[in-house]
């Protein structure tokens, strides 16, 4: 019976190779074992290892308590610009890891061709910079910047300088993000650019406002001739826009912002300018995506978390009964079962009962 | 030897008539000392692993305080319910009660 295996067999080695540390896990992680795991794994993390990977060959079992301490490592070096490898999971851990989502949260060996975080020297691109910054080559930078909460904005502000310098007829590109139910600008290129966006907030039209509620691009090839948007385009003209191409940023098929692109000259942008806004606006969703998938990640962690609780108090629970009333494993839980369906009440509530009375009773003793 | 009226993946309709899904069922079942993978108690409820008693009154009762909280009775009934076959310490004759497959 699994329950009554007393103590788990379960060992961590490290070896060191071209600048990656190589954490080797055999036997079983569950929670007797994950405390030793989460020690070794930060350790690693704080002796100012980046590229740490997981090799799962000689795991046999892991349960959600592993699993938490993976994500723990996984976020760690996220944050500090890391990457974690996990590599030949035995099929059962690699469905786990699949399952539960982990597969999203790190790479999956034996490919290591890592995230990474843009180097400063990398952060200069503009709307000022050289037009002729490829296509291929902004969008594989853009591809590279983390998906991480905390960044988010920072990405989608690169985003912004990136479509800046990418798409040709770019005087000014913003983003505006619905969040909360209020449409804003999250970043823009310039102060003109912010109060092009606000105009349409207040006004409530505008390109921008249209591709983030009805999740289509607009294209005001030339303001001039525009008719759609009677009060907005007056202001626009007099800040000296011209043409105007507004992408939507569409995430779990919900529009929920705009990437907006704005010209000084009218009939700007070409097809190629509109494909590649499209583009840049297509992988600022999928940022966006990641985001709220890994904020799930975390609602899920925080659940194992309690979770492990639980059940660290119902098996106390077992151990005081065990003690007091001389009975097995078996017959402790069977008893806190029983009262649970007796009285109709959840066990955990009877473990956490029988536990803060045992605490009572030793300090009582102690006292 | 499972009750005659009771298809393999009996666990799995109580299940869903608890409205849980894999993820939550195991969550439960992890915090009332589960030691199987989401896998594992997936393959328990459809009936393609045999759970232990252990596995399989934590399962059972990971379920019935589910129907409590929905203001109903226990439904899903635990190891020591049943009447024991030859092979009883394999958890094997549970399933008395099963809800109707639909």
């Amino acid at each position: 019976m699994t329950a009554d295996r007393a103590l788990s067999d379960f060992s961590v080695s490290a070896s060191f190779t071209d600048g990656q540390v190589v954490l080797a896990l055999e036997g079983e992680v569950d929670v007797l074992s994950a405390p030793e795991f989460d020690a070794f794994f930060e350790t690693m993390i704080d002796r100012g290892h980046r590229s740490v990977v997981l090799d799962l060959a000689r795991l046999r079992f892991m349960d959600a308590s592993g699993l938490a301490v993976i994500a723990r490592g996984a976020n760690r070096l996220e944050v500090t610009g890391g990457t974690l490898t996990i590599r030949t999971p035995i099929a059962m851990i690699g469905r786990l890891l699949d399952i539960t989502g982990f597969a999203r949260l790190v790479q999956l060996g034996p490919g290591t061709s890592a995230y990474g975080h843009l180097g400063p020297e990398e952060l200069v691109a503009d709307g000022a910079a050289d037009h002729s910054y490829g296509m291929s080559k902004a969008m594989t930078k853009f591809a590279s910047i983390h998906t991480d909460d905390e960044l988010i904005d920072g990405a989608l502000r690169m985003a912004v300088s990136l479509a800046g310098a990418a798409v040709g007829g770019a005087d000014g590109v913003s983003v505006s993000l619905r969040r909360r139910g209020v449409l804003s600008t999250v970043a823009a290129t310039d102060q003109t650019i912010s109060t092009m966006d606000a105009n349409q907030y207040q006004t409530g039209e505008g390109p921008c406002v249209d591709a983030s509620t009805q999740g289509h691009w607009f294209h005001a090839e030339s303001l001039e001739n525009e008719t759609r948007w009677p009060v907005f385009t007056p202001r626009a003209r007099a800040l000296g826009i011209q043409a105007i191409l507004s992408s939507p940023l569409v995430v779990q098929e919900h529009p929920v912002g705009a990437l907006n692109i704005y010209s000084l000259t009218p009939s700007a942008f070409s097809i190629r300018d509109q494909e590649m806004a499209g583009a840049f606006a297509a992988r600022a969703s999928s940022l966006l995506g990641d985001a709220e998938a890994s904020q799930s990640d975390d609602d899920l962690s925080i659940r194992f978390q309690g979770a492990l609780r639980v059940r660290e108090v119902i098996a106390q629970a077992q151990g005081v009964l065990m003690e007091r009333e001389g009975v097995s494993e078996k017959d402790a839980y069977a008893a806190l079962r029983r009262y649970s369906l007796g009285n109709g009440r959840p066990l955990y509530e009877r473990a956490e009962n029988i536990v803060a009375s045992a605490r009572r009773s030793l300090t009582d003793a102690d006292g | 030897m499972l009750m005659a009226d009771a298809p393999p993946h009996f666990l799995d309709l109580f299940r869903r008539d608890a409205a849980l899904s894999h993820g939550e069922l195991w969550l439960r079942y992890f915090e009332l000392g589960g030691m199987s993978t989401g896998l594992q108690l997936e393959a328990y409820l459809y009936g393609a692993l045999r759970p232990t008693e252990h596995d399989h009154d934590i399962i059972a009762h990971a379920l019935n305080e589910r129907f409590v909280e929905l203001g109903g009775n226990h439904p899903v009934p635990y190891s020591e319910d049943v009447d024991r076959g030859d092979d009883a310490d394999h958890g094997d004759d549970v399933g008395r009660g099963a809800p109707d497959p639909n």
